[in-house]
Formats: C-alpha cells, sequence, structure tokens
C-alpha cells in the first residue's frame, strides 16, 4: 500500500515538474510553426510575382501556376492545421510549400529572362523588317510615279488637235 | 483625271502601305488600351457539376458534396484565396456595400493561381458530426469539411417562418493585391443554405 502511494505522489510530482517542460516546448513548436507559415507565405507570394513578371515578359508560365497551386494547396492545409493546433503538420505542409515555391521563383526568373531576350531579339528582327519594309515602299512609289508620270505626260503630248468636221 | 489627282493618289496609297509595313513595330512600342471589363468568378455547384441539387436538408452523418470554382478575368495571372465559413442566420454575412468580409472566423481554405481567362475548380465536401436539438434551438457542435473536422459550437434559433434550424456555408474570394503585398477581400462571396432539422 505504501508503494502504491509512493508511486502516486511520485507520478503526481513528475506531472507537476513536466508541465512546464511540456508547456514550453508546445509553446515552443507554436512559434516554429508559425514562423515556418510566415515563410512560406513570403515565398509563395515572391515566386507568384516572379511569375507575374515573367508572364508580363510573354514567357508561358502555366505550368509554374500549376506547380504554384500545389504550393498553395499545401499552404492552405498548413493555414488549416495551424487553427486546429496540430503544429507538427503545420511546420511540414509550410516547408513543403516553401521548397516548391523557391523552386516556382527560380524558374520564373530563367523563364522571364529568356523570354526578355526573345522579345528583344523579336523586336529587333520585326523593326528591320519594318524600315525595309517602310524604305521599299518609298523607293517602289516613287519610281512607279516616275514612270507614271512619263507616260502621262507622252500620252498627253502625243495628242494632236484634230479638225472635227461640221457635216450638218 | 489630271496630274494633280494622280498624284493624290498615289501619295494616299503610299503612306497607307508605309502603315501597314510600320504597324508590327508600332504595335510593339505603341500601348494599346487593353478593352473589356476586369473581374472574377466565384461559383458553387451541386453534385453532379450542375446548378441544381445542392444539398438542403441534411442529416448527421451523411456527407454531401458540392464544386466550388473561380473564373480569372482579370487581365493576368491571378492568386485567390477561398475561405471557407459557417454561420447561422443571426452571424454576419460579408458587407457587398462597404466591401468588408464576413468578421467570423474561417474554418478551411483554398488557394488556387488561376491563369487569365481560365477557371479552377475543386470538391467541396462536408459532413455535420454531431448536432444536439432542444426545444427551440439547435447546437451544431462539430463538422467535417473536406476530412478535416472542426469545432463550431453554433446554436440556431426555430425559423418559425421556413419551419427550420437553418445555417449557412459560405465562401469568400479573396485576391492577392501585388501593391500591397497582401490579400484583399474581393468582394464577391457565395453560399448554400442548410436546414438540420431532420438531423
Amino acid at each position: 500500500m505504501s508503494n502504491l502511494k509512493f508511486v502516486i505522489i511520485f507520478l503526481v510530482l513528475s506531472a507537476f515538474v513536466a508541465s512546464p517542460f511540456v508547456l514550453g516546448a508546445r509553446a515552443s513548436s507554436q512559434v516554429v510553426a508559425a514562423s515556418a507559415v510566415s515563410r512560406a507565405e513570403e515565398v509563395l507570394a515572391s515566386a507568384y510575382e516572379a511569375v507575374l513578371e515573367a508572364e508580363g515578359a510573354g514567357a508561358n508560365v502555366s505550368g509554374l501556376l500549376a506547380r504554384l497551386s500545389e504550393a498553395g494547396d499545401l499552404l492552405a492545409q498548413a493555414h488549416v492545421s495551424h487553427r486546429l493546433g496540430d503544429f507538427d503538420s503545420v511546420a511540414r505542409f509550410a516547408d513543403l510549400c516553401g521548397e516548391i515555391g523557391e523552386e516556382v521563383k527560380v524558374e520564373a526568373h530563367g523563364l522571364r529572362d529568356q523570354a526578355v531576350l526573345e522579345a528583344d531579339q523579336r523586336f529587333r528582327w520585326t523593326m528591320t523588317w519594318s524600315i525595309a519594309g517602310v524604305v521599299a515602299i518609298l523607293c517602289l512609289s516613287l519610281l512607279g510615279w516616275r514612270a507614271f508620270k512619263r507616260r502621262y505626260h507622252g500620252r498627253v503630248l502625243g495628242m494632236r488637235p484634230e479638225v472635227g468636221s461640221d457635216e450638218s | 483625271m489630271n496630274l494633280e489627282e494622280y498624284r493624290t493618289v498615289f501619295a494616299v496609297t503610299s503612306l497607307a502601305l508605309v502603315l501597314v509595313a510600320a504597324f508590327p513595330t508600332l504595335s510593339l512600342v505603341v500601348p494599346f488600351p487593353r478593352g473589356g471589363e476586369r473581374f472574377s468568378e466565384l461559383w458553387v455547384l451541386g453534385p453532379n457539376h450542375m446548378a441544381e441539387d445542392y444539398p438542403f436538408n441534411v442529416r448527421v452523418g451523411e456527407e454531401y458534396s458540392v464544386f466550388v470554382g473561380v473564373g480569372n478575368h482579370m487581365g493576368s495571372s491571378s492568386y485567390y484565396v477561398l475561405y471557407v465559413k459557417f454561420r447561422n442566420q443571426t452571424q454576419p454575412l460579408p458587407n457587398a456595400t462597404a466591401s468588408e468580409p464576413s468578421p467570423l472566423p474561417p474554418l478551411y481554405e483554398f488557394q488556387a493561381f488561376v491563369v487569365d481567362g481560365e477557371t479552377w475548380e475543386a470538391p467541396l465536401t462536408f459532413e455535420f458530426l454531431e448536432v444536439s436539438r432542444f426545444e427551440n434551438s439547435c447546437l451544431v457542435r462539430r463538422v467535417m469539411i473536406n476530412d478535416v473536422v472542426f469545432w463550431v459550437d453554433s446554436s440556431s434559433s426555430w425559423d418559425s417562418e421556413n419551419n427550420g434550424f437553418y445555417y449557412q456555408l459560405f465562401l469568400e474570394l479573396w485576391l492577392y493585391d501585388v501593391t500591397s503585398r497582401s490579400f484583399q477581400y474581393h468582394n464577391r462571396f457565395v453560399g448554400i443554405w442548410l436546414n438540420v432539422t431532420a438531423s
């Protein structure tokens, strides 16, 4: 009986002594989870902004947006887990989201640079062809006009006055 | 026609051809305004992907499903968040006039990146897990949304006009704003009414 009392007292004391550590560990995991979510949110937002830049430069970003949606699903799960107090899952989902976001961001920057180069090249080609076209049209018009004028004058100068007969 | 008139015809034709030749370059340099209104769509469809057969008379322990969707017509790819919220008849909805969201906390959420001119859709399943009823009131304790259990503890009084205990599951659409680097309520919400009397 005395042994049982001793065990109960020991357990109660252990629980009492351990509770600050348990609560502290929970608070610590809550802080870690909140920080992971905040980091993942920032990474996802900056990845989206990088994708928008790439899209603005004319790149095809549908593949990147599909991957961002995967990351968005993970971030949504992290938020839901955070609301439910499941902090281990929060950190796991947020870290995965952050990894995908970083990858997408790097790829988006690459796509943007490539799109800018291609657009620059396209612009040079278009401008070259436009200038060549304009010059060709102006030259042909001038030559055409001269030829037409010569022919017109020749026809006018070749005309001879005719004497009309008045038989009435 | 005399020579002057022929010259005018030549000049006008040449100018038109010059403009045609220069148009590809001009289109790259001069920003032409984009026409059309910019907006987003938000919808809920029934279990058969149609705007019918929505769950209404719900029972505890039965799973119901609908589909939620977003259409992007904002002129560029957009980043959306959809918050799923749950309310009784007296709790506030979003204020469409003031463009303010409902102050109720979200339960579940979706995040979606949608290409301009395209749509996004996802299933939303829900189940009432614990409902208590007293004489003229009903208390929904737990609901499950997409396999995640939420404690809601939401009570509702008997609606004598419509004969039932009514709750609403609704979704708010939020849009990421690049300028402020934060989500803004996009003034779109949609919901379905649920009668838990039969539960």
